[in-house]
């Protein structure tokens, strides 16, 4: 199995557009650093506790608008915590290397995703464009090895395309912000209350718990190719499906009805460092309807690749 | 033990029989061509056996091994070029060679270079596949499916879109192969004229059936072969030869004329030519081409 994922490694790492496609993502980490500069977000200028207090009343203000969001409420009862748990504790809020890298792992993720499905989309599809799944699938090699070492392949490019992303976050970050703040804590709003932890714990929770997001759209992207052998159909359907799915999961958090919609179980954080959307669902229950919905993507495509005439 | 055994080998799509019970074995050593109008179901017959379409009934072995039951295992030693050898062609020639290489355990790095030797292309194997005209992509594909050893050879169309002296260096390989390694090759093509020159046998394949297996050599023995002399002065020429050989048919064509005789009379009619003053500028021994034989055999259907 591993000269299988060596080989589809290599074929994903020695084209030139794979890098366009990583120097995208960490050009998208660059204008996050960019945004936050600009709008002056990072600085802590004159009297803090004034500023924190102002914003306080701001949130307020917004969280009683009629029609705002169950997650913009819920965003801004939050923020208020977090705020007044620094005024109460006297802790300057600061932008540094980690508190930013911890503040982007989703966006990174996501970010991620979206480029992951044009590599998923391809790498089955890919192979009957360009005719070599002839020579691919006439060796000394079971078809479910291929299947799966491509599906490896498109996995790791996701996890390792996040992690870089992460890295780049904290260097860029680094430099731009100061590397200083490693020891200080992450603080989050659980059941109403302030919990802190430390801020690398923060950091590998971040990233672990998000990657949901990336197996269902790389599944997805990876199903479509190797049951259809298209990887346009692939590449759109995928980016169609993800994009609307986490616009969905955002706007429609908290409803009944989310609770067995997978968009809104692609982020685990909450199990940890928040509150499930939805009262009632448990981490176990994420996960089963992750696994379940992985499965289902499979057993549609495996079976068809696997028996498929090439002709 | 056959190097190749295909026994009862049937594809039916629908109520459409494309192979019907084809039964075959190859010798370690041959190279069998594999005729047949378009659609007889050659194409059909070769993906089976490779594994790239199922089969509806029937069972392919190869060294003994059933690719039904263990597939990993029969093709171990078996090499595949289904028409042109696509490759990729974003990778380097060499990073095709690691890539097929590193699907069969056991294929080092000395054996790699000992097929792009093999196959001429030490001076672009570094350079990306895009860059290769299609002979050497040719040349890179039977280096990618000779570099894990095969004894089993199978060739779908290899031809198609080489020019001539492609297809000369191709044949080359393939006997070389078949001689000095003693690998069995199996070929199918439609240029009849190629397959008399490279094959051992040949099976024609018909709407799915095997109709005929023949050797090569026994084609052409099995016609008195026509012989043609070109001469000077074809009416007296005529009149002698009816003179020695009575009965038979004699045509004539402008200068040349055409008997049917084995080519052991070939010095006795040529000296009594000579003797009645007849100069000949030529003699030339006709044989029965594979075409002949195929169209015969087919009844030129389809064709």
């Amino acid at each position: 199995m591993i000269p299988f994922i060596r080989n589809e490694n290599m074929k994903i790492y020695k084209r030139n557009r794979t890098w366009v496609m990583i120097a995208i993502v960490l050009l998208f980490v660059l204008l996050q650093i960019v945004n936050i500069k600009t709008t002056g977000r990072d600085a802590v200028s004159g009297d803090w506790r004034a500023q924190l207090e102002q914003q306080n009343v701001k949130l307020r203000e917004e969280a009683s608008k009629p029609g705002a969001l169950n997650i913009e409420v819920k965003q801004a009862e939050k923020n208020m915590l977090l705020n007044q748990y620094h005024l109460d504790k006297n802790i300057p809020p600061s932008t540094n290397a980690w508190n930013f890298a911890v503040s982007q792992v989703r966006n990174i993720i996501i970010a991620v995703a979206l480029i992951s499905i044009i590599i998923a989309g391809e790498i089955v599809a890919g192979e009957f464009t360009s005719g070599t799944i002839k020579l691919l699938l006439t060796r000394s090699a079971s078809r479910t090895k291929i299947y799966f070492s491509k599906y490896i392949a498109a996995l790791l490019f996701g996890l390792l395309l996040t992690a870089a992303g992460i890295l780049v976050s904290i260097l860029a970050g680094g430099l731009i912000f100061g590397f200083g703040g490693l020891a200080d804590s992450y603080f989050f709003v659980k059941d109403h209350t302030v919990g802190q932890v430390p801020m690398l714990q923060a950091l590998l929770a971040g990233f672990v718990l998000n990657i949901p997001f990336l197996l269902i759209t790389i599944t997805l992207a990876f199903m479509i190719s190797a049951a259809f052998r298209s990887s346009t159909f692939s590449i759109v359907i995928s980016l169609i499906v993800s994009v609307t799915g986490f616009v969905i999961a955002i706007a429609m958090d908290g409803w009944d009805w989310t609770k067995y919609f997978v968009f809104s179980h692609t982020d685990l954080t909450p199990f940890l460092y928040g509150n499930p959307s939805v009262d009632g669902v448990t981490l176990g229950f994420s996960l089963v309807l992750i696994v379940l919905h992985l499965a289902i993507l499979h057993l549609i495509s495996y079976p068809l690749f696997v028996k498929r005439d090439v002709v | 033990m056959s190097l190749l055994q295909i026994r009862g080998l049937t594809k039916k799509i629908g109520n459409k029989v494309l192979v019907d019970q084809l039964t075959l074995d190859m010798e370690k050593g041959e190279i069998l061509g594999l005729l047949g109008p378009n659609g007889a179901g050659k194409t059909t017959t070769i993906r089976m056996i490779v594994g790239l379409m199922s089969k509806t009934a029937g069972q392919v072995m190869i060294n003994g091994t059933d690719t039904n039951t263990n597939f990993e295992q029969a093709m171990r030693h078996v090499g595949v070029i289904v028409e042109n050898p696509d490759l990729y062609k974003y990778l380097s020639g060499y990073d095709n060679l690691v890539h097929f290489s590193r699907m069969t355990p056991g294929v080092t790095e000395a054996r790699i270079q000992e097929v792009i030797a093999l196959v001429g292309l030490e001076n672009s194997i570094h350079d990306k596949v895009a860059t290769y005209s299609l002979g050497m992509r040719q040349r890179l594909g039977l280096a990618v499916v000779l570099a894990h050893k095969p004894s089993l050879l199978v060739l779908d169309e290899p031809t198609n879109g080489l020019d001539p002296a492609g297809i000369r260096e191709l044949r080359g390989h393939l006997k070389d192969l078949a001689d000095q390694e003693g690998v069995g090759i199996m070929i199918s093509s439609h240029l009849m004229s190629e397959m008399e020159m490279m094959c051992d046998r040949v099976a024609i394949v018909q709407k799915g059936r095997l109709v005929a297996i023949q050797k090569i050599e026994d084609m052409a023995a099995d016609e008195r072969a026509g012989v043609q002399f070109e001469v000077d002065r074809p009416d007296l020429a005529v009149q002698i030869l009816q003179t020695i050989m009575s009965g038979d048919e004699i045509t004539t064509d402008q200068g040349h004329i055409l008997v049917h005789i084995p080519k052991t009379r070939i010095p006795e009619i040529n000296r009594k030519l000579m003797e009645a003053g007849i100069n000949v500028f030529n003699v030339n021994t006709i044989k029965k081409t594979l075409e002949d034989k195929f169209m015969e055999i087919t009844g030129g259907e389809d064709h």
